[in-house]
């Protein structure tokens, strides 16, 4: 286990180093630099010159990489180029809004998802199956922006109500809180919920189709010990691997989710730095949704190990 | 009229709309008289107190007034810092941080009397030190900022007396103290850049002179102003505070309007217009700009090299329909200047030569050229500048009519930038805006090298002569008559087709009052802005 994990570890930080690389390499490849967005129209040469000089940017890109390297080994991920601040801690802020954001609609959809995919599987071709199955048709062929601009103008229409724009953290008020999470994470969980209880159905019918279920009813083994002790063990895999799937298809998508709702959250402070071509920003956010990909990954590993310990971690 | 709206409903609304087809849009004689103040009409009786909520579209990539030229930047940093004047809406400059100034005969001394009693949001009192301090850091090009070409004829800021500093140019400059305004810098304590992080710090605290201070930058989220107890125009401003919710979606931004969480908001969409029209409790607004969309003709670029091909193409532009098809009728068409310029420096819009459409000339021209079949050209577009789309699809129609097939090329804004900094543009749209003064708006970009910049390669001697003589000039009637020859020119010869200033578009709730947008976009109108109770 041990050595799993210090391997595990290893190959992690050599993706960590190769996505920086690239991503380093693709930022510059991108026409235009900060000092451009900050001169518009305006501004010489010799003024430009000098905010080029301020940034490194007169310097060759490798060694502009090499002394990125060498803050980010010793924890100094820099200065924002545009915001001034320190990157760690816009960061940090906007990774707490994204994590809240997406653990959030990863509880909602499993919480929904998971019982309403069972209740489908288990009444195969059943009209509660049929129900569902039509709301995951609606639920994942909806565009994520178009939910949530429906349920933004719905409820505005219907309750004369629209979220709080300045987002609150839980800490300081968990009601304000959640009344400016609950529209975004809505619109996200309508995605995640019909994707889940899809794959729980699928998941759950083909147990029950497995012969062993079949040797269980007809040994007469009572349902719920069949239920929890033959289809709800072997589904539990599945719907783990599934979970970090969604976790990671969230801290992705929700761009657009954070810019419709002013949420200052990840996506959202990439999107702006990219723009703004902030090199400091776009490396050290992608370092850090590399790596929230990679933890989770391996927590989902180790899981496994968990529930099956037939799942040699190898 | 810069002080009073065209309301978008009800009678003044259709009058002005009558007067505008009648008149090509004339913004009509001032309607506050002696009551407008700087910044905006003085309230009578206003409402002290209460804050603010509004929605910002853009958010600013940062705070500081030195370095970054954004007009996002600017539209906010207004309130917080302050230059030596004020650029008042019917092109004068105010004193602001000054209180008057005087001009030698040869024109190339100006000594600033200072305002007595203005304290930085630091609490330090602002000195004649501060002012040359200030001045000096964003003149000297080592400092990185993009404001330092305006300064270009500044040879030296000097302290005079504590209340008193000297500016020495180089040759005379009638538009310094339009320079000395807010768009660029700001005065700002002495010594404050010898701290390396200060430019940082100013996205955390303001260091200025303003109505309001910052209190908190959040990006991507919000930007929060306190009023400046301090501050030196006492009974300004009306507001406690002021709350900026940055909100990048504008379908978002209408609910929030709708449902009171924000109660004013400048819109540049049409579209987004139409959306609130009707609805009860809001009002629309439109005011005239100094912004304008135009084409430009980079003569780099063969064979725009030949005048008669842009003189061919300047006659083919049906500047109406561009507009009509960009931004309906939330706009004005231009000559020679931006709408906000037109009444005190534009040249008489029947006077402007070379106006389409003429396609018989244009085809004529075009023929004399060596191009009687035409030819095929490449229009760059600017991506995220939503009237950019449908004015290409109508100047490739238009073009189209005398054979001049349009390839259209959409690019990122730096990529652009880049092309438009190295005098390489080639065939473009451009969206561009200026402070009410002929000399910043044309100077830097049509002037010979190495004097300005012309980005157009241009390079019009006759014209960069009158440009020298309209920067020296000091009475308004003869800077008015050179600048009408060099408009002349510039229409004539066509290095650029103005096509028409986009109305800046207000939305507000019932309880703001009092609200007014300066010409160049900036939010100066909130320091006068209150809340009925």
């Amino acid at each position: 286990m041990g050595a799993y994990l210090i391997k595990r570890l290893g190959v992690s930080l050599l993706t960590a180093l190769v996505a920086s690389m690239l991503v380093f390499m693709l930022m510059r490849l991108v026409p235009g630099d900060v000092v451009a967005q900050m001169m518009g129209q305006a501004g010489g040469e010799q003024a430009a010159g000098t905010m080029r000089q301020f940034f490194g940017l007169d310097q060759p890109a490798y060694l502009q990489y090499a002394s990125w390297l060498g803050r980010v080994v010793q924890g100094d991920l820099g200065n924002s180029w545009t915001r001034g601040l320190p990157v760690t801690m816009l960061i940090w802020q906007a990774f707490l809004v994204t994590l809240e954001v997406a653990l959030l609609t990863l509880f909602v959809a499993t919480v929904i998802g998971v019982p309403l995919g069972i209740l489908a599987g288990i009444f195969e071709n059943r009209w509660i199956d049929n129900v569902v199955q039509g709301f995951n048709v609606l639920g994942l062929s909806a565009p994520v922006f178009w939910v949530g601009l429906m349920l933004l103008v719905g409820i505005s229409s219907l309750f004369a109500w629209s979220p709080p724009l300045r987002y609150v953290a839980p800490s300081r008020s968990l009601a304000d809180n959640l009344s400016i999470l609950a529209l975004p994470v809505a619109s996200l969980a309508l995605l995640q919920v019909a994707a889940y209880s899809q794959f729980v159905r699928q998941n759950v019918v083909s147990a029950l189709h497995q012969e062993y279920v079949r040797t269980a009813v007809a040994k007469g083994v009572p349902v719920r010990t069949i239920f929890f002790k033959h289809i709800l063990r072997n589904v539990l895999i599945p719907i783990i691997t599934f979970m970090g799937l969604i976790l990671i298809q969230i801290l992705g998508g929700v761009v657009i989710i954070e810019s419709l709702f002013a949420l200052p959250g990840l996506g959202r402070l990439l999107l702006t730095a990219i723009e703004t071509r902030d090199y400091p920003v776009v490396q050290g956010a992608l370092l850090v949704v590399v790596a929230a990909a990679m933890v989770v990954n391996l927590v989902v590993d180790l899981a496994y190990r968990l529930i099956d310990p037939r799942v040699r971690v190898s | 009229m810069f002080y009073r709206p065209m309301l978008h409903r009800g009678k003044a609304m259709r009058a002005t709309l009558a007067a505008a087809s009648a008149l090509a849009f004339v913004y009509a004689a001032p309607a506050f008289g002696k009551d407008v103040g700087l910044y905006g009409p003085v309230a009578e009786n206003p409402v002290m107190g209460g804050r603010l909520n509004m929605g910002l579209l853009v958010e600013p990539p940062g705070l500081d007034p030195f370095h970054q030229a954004a007009d996002a930047r600017i539209r906010v940093t207004v309130l917080m810092y302050q230059g030596l004047f004020y650029e008042s809406p019917e092109g004068r400059a105010e004193p602001l941080l000054a209180e008057s100034y005087e001009v030698s005969d040869d024109g190339l001394t100006y000594t600033i009397k200072l305002r007595q009693g203005v304290v930085f949001h630091t609490g330090k009192e602002m000195t004649a030190e501060d002012v040359a301090y200030s001045y000096n850091y964003i003149r000297d090009p080592k400092n990185g900022s993009p404001g330092a070409g305006d300064f270009a004829t500044v040879k030296s800021v000097e302290v005079v007396d504590p209340s008193t500093v000297r500016f020495s140019l180089s040759v005379p400059n009638a538009a310094l103290p339009m320079a000395l305004g807010n768009k660029y810098g700001a005065v700002v304590p002495a010594g404050t850049f010898d701290d390396e992080n200060a430019r940082n710090l100013m996205n955390v605290q303001s260091f200025g002179t303003g109505p309001f201070k910052l209190v908190e930058f959040t990006p991507n989220s919000h930007i929060v102003l306190d009023k400046n107890e301090d501050y030196w125009d006492k009974g300004m401003p009306y507001l406690d505070g002021i709350d900026f919710a940055i909100l990048p979606n504008s379908a978002s931004m209408l609910v929030a309007l709708q449902n009171q969480r924000i109660d004013l908001v400048a819109l540049a969409r049409p579209q987004d217009v139409k959306q609130v029209e009707g609805v009860a409790g809001l009002s629309i607004e439109r005011w005239p700009s100094l912004g304008q969309a135009s084409i430009d003709l980079g003569a780099e670029t063969k064979p725009l090299d030949d005048v008669r091909v842009r003189q061919a193409i300047s006659l083919a532009v049906d500047k109406k329909q561009i507009m009509q098809a960009s931004v309906g009728d939330y706009g004005t068409v231009l000559g020679t200047v931006p709408a906000g310029l037109q009444e005190h420096w534009g040249l008489a819009l029947d006077k402007v030569p070379m106006q389409g459409p003429n396609i018989e000339k244009a085809k004529a021209l075009l023929a004399e050229a060596g191009h009687p079949d035409g030819f095929t050209l490449k229009l760059t577009t600017i991506n995220g500048y939503d009237w950019m789309d449908p004015a290409a699809v109508t100047l490739r129609q238009q073009l189209g009519a005398i054979g001049i097939t349009l390839d259209i090329q959409k690019v990122d804004l730096g990529v652009w930038i880049n092309s438009f900094r190295s005098s390489q543009m080639g065939f473009t749209f451009n969206d561009w805006a200026t402070q009410p003064d002929p000399n910043l708006l044309f100077y830097r970009h049509f002037h010979r090298k190495p004097d300005g910049a012309d980005f157009r390669n241009w390079a019009n001697d006759e014209a960069s002569a009158l440009l020298d003589s309209g920067r020296a000039e000091a009475d308004p009637a003869k800077r008015r008559e050179i600048y009408d020859k060099f408009q002349t020119i510039l229409a004539d010869t066509a290095p650029t087709i103005m096509l028409f200033s986009p109305d800046h578009i207000t939305v507000r709730g019932e309880k703001v009052q009092n609200y007014v947008q300066h010409p160049t976009g900036w939010y100066y109108g909130l320091a006068r802005t209150y809340l009925s109770e």
